[in-house]
């Protein structure tokens, strides 16, 4: 096995009496597709929110690329190379598409007002010399045809689409993926699978949050479980079928 | 009748680059700021005391010193800019949309009375007051209106020039990005607070250096030249113009200046009641403000989308006529299965 790049240690975070999440720990292997599964409300989303900082975690660690990044910002924490998606795509809405997908990957030293003011013909020249790589990731990701209009107004299938082109641009180390199948057509749900694969390729590691079981066993190397907070499960998928806890988050249990 | 023309003119001219500064703010980053008008009354107040001379009893206000113009005006800026980066650091740290607004709204007001009623700073409601000329006592009184109708003409283009580099810069596509959606800016590595505090300071300093010109074109200032509340007419230029696109705020600016002094002028006022007219103005713009959100709410000239540079701009006489942005692709092609909408 490869090493860790994202090691998650025991992290709890409640809202007032809620737990949200409880004494959870996961590893995410570097180069892997993990899927994350677990019934609604186990907690998925908010490992995510602690992971990428929007949230902080009341007690624990999180580690991403042997780095402690608890307390961090957001966006360091997305300079450090990790990128995610919320359930909703989140297109910028009023600019153009291809220029969510140029914010995407756009050099941040272009963004000095000085720099902008006093270089630039420099910078619209660099701009200019990499107007072609972004074509191909256009046409790559079938918005070649709508590339100028404005992102809000794009059907949700072609903004699913459009989350992935801006991912592909900024090149992270680690994707997560929160529901990139929400309301997508079967058709789609093929592309996006590929879109996945594609992101391994190109050396991302990539970790997906998903309802649909089918598509997180053809697409994901290994399945993390969670349940009331915390991970009650890691390994394949096809081993974890037979899973009692995990059979009994998903269906209840008789029993008790 | 010329006189008039150029006083109008003068200051529509400098209102212009105030609406320059607060379209930044609220066009670029999506900050609705209410304190924008106290910025340019700072700039205006800054530079009468930092010209005119030492105060005379019973006259009060502080620094009393006696620049050039040219110098300043930049200082008057600098302070500006100084003042704005508290009030921006509180209200933009983690207040957004309303509360942000509320904010900067107890802000003007706060600054509003304080210099109304602490009378060292500014001579509290009677003003500051001075004869000074920009141009150094080398011109005659008549010439000199036209001279600086050219040079606050000449500024604005300057900036103008600025501003609309910056806007279709990285740092404006950037800014817009933060506008739309901060938390899917965050994402992607952009420091949202930082970005929204460059942006506001930018557009403080440029209330702050109209602020200088309308010194030079006032000549006396006091707490009845400027009310917080005036800020809604630069608003109404902008919604006019164009909100983010700065060609359009500057046609906005004369609009709404040129058309609506020009317009109000003509209204009778009855001798009884004198202040009918300039009410009648406040009512007018009112009704601006209404009538463009109903049926053009992003204004005569829209902000521009960024592209790929292979579809032909429209000359802008042309986007006047029609509002919709160039469309060379039909958003949902036929052949595309991908167009399911999701609920």
């Amino acid at each position: 096995m490869s090493t860790a790049l994202l090691e998650v240690e025991n992290i709890s975070k409640s809202f007032g009496g809620v737990v949200a999440v409880t004494q959870c720990s996961l590893v995410i292997p570097e180069g892997s597709v993990v899927g994350l599964i677990g019934p609604n409300g186990a907690g998925k989303s908010s490992l995510i929110d602690l992971v990428s900082g929007f949230e902080r975690p009341d007690s624990g660690s999180v580690r991403f690329a042997g780095t402690n990044i608890i307390g961090r910002r957001p966006d360091v924490i997305s300079r450090m190379g990790l990128i995610r998606t919320f359930q909703t795509p989140r297109e910028w809405r009023d600019l153009s598409v291809i220029d969510n997908v140029r914010v995407g990957r756009s050099a941040l030293e272009r963004e000095s007002i000085w720099r902008a003011l006093a270089l630039s013909r420099r910078l619209r020249r660099e701009e200019s010399s990499e107007r072609q790589e972004l074509f191909d990731l256009m046409t790559h990701y079938r918005l070649d045809g709508v590339r100028n209009e404005r992102a809000s107004g794009l059907s949700g299938g072609q903004k699913r689409l459009l989350e992935f082109a801006r991912i592909a641009a900024a090149k992270p180390r680690l994707t997560i993926l929160d529901e990139p199948m929400g309301g997508v057509n079967p058709v789609l749900g093929e592309r996006i699978g590929e879109a996945i694969r594609e992101l391994k390729r190109a050396g991302s590691t990539v970790v997906v949050v998903e309802h649909n079981l089918p598509f997180i066993e053809k697409t994901c190397d290994e399945v993390v479980v969670m349940d009331l907070g915390s991970v009650i499960a890691q390994g394949h998928f096809g081993d974890l079928r037979d899973n009692k806890r995990v059979v009994d988050a998903y269906l209840g249990n008789d029993d008790e | 009748m010329l006189q008039y023309w150029t006083a109008i003119l003068t200051e529509a001219t400098i209102f212009a680059i105030l609406a320059l500064g607060i379209d930044m703010i609220w066009g670029w980053a999506g900050d609705f700021d209410l304190s924008a008008y106290a910025y340019f009354a700072l700039g205006v107040y800054m530079t009468i005391v930092m010209t005119v001379g030492k105060p005379k009893a019973p006259v009060v206000y502080i620094l009393g010193w006696h620049l050039p113009y040219l110098i300043a005006v930049p200082i008057a800026v600098v302070v500006v800019v100084a003042f704005a980066s508290i009030i921006g650091a509180i209200a933009l740290r983690s207040l957004r949309e309303v509360y942000f607004s509320i904010t900067t709204l107890g802000a003007v007001w706060a600054i509003y009375y304080a210099v109304e009623n602490y009378t060292p700073l500014f001579n509290g409601y009677n003003g500051v007051y001075g004869l000074f000329d920009p141009m150094g006592g080398s011109l005659s009184y008549n010439n000199y209106h036209y001279i600086f109708l050219g040079f606050c003409l000449l500024v604005l283009f300057l900036i103008y020039l600025v501003v609309q580099r910056l806007s279709t810069s990285a740092f404006g596509r950037m800014v817009r990005a933060v506008r739309d959606d901060e938390r899917a800016a965050a994402v992607y590595g952009r420091n949202v607070f930082w970005a929204k505090y460059r942006t506001y300071l930018f557009g403080a300093g440029l209330a702050g250096l109209s602020g200088g010109l309308f010194a030079a074109y006032i000549g006396a200032f006091n707490p009845l030249d400027w009310k917080p509340t005036e800020i809604f007419v630069l608003y109404a230029a902008i919604l006019v113009g164009g909100r983010g696109n700065p060609k359009g705020v500057v046609l906005g600016s004369f609009i709404v200046y040129v058309g609506f002094v020009e317009m109000t002028r003509y209204i009778p006022s009855p001798a009884a009641r004198p202040e009918l007219g300039p009410a009648l103005r406040q009512i007018l713009i009112g009704l601006l403000i209404i009538l463009m959100m109903k049926f053009r709410p992003s204004g005569l000239l829209p902000e521009q989308l960024g592209s790929d540079g292979t579809v032909a701009r429209r000359s802008w006489p042309e986007r006047l006529l029609r509002s919709t942005p160039a469309t060379n692709h039909p958003i949902a092609a036929p052949d595309d299965e991908f167009n399911e909408d999701v609920a």
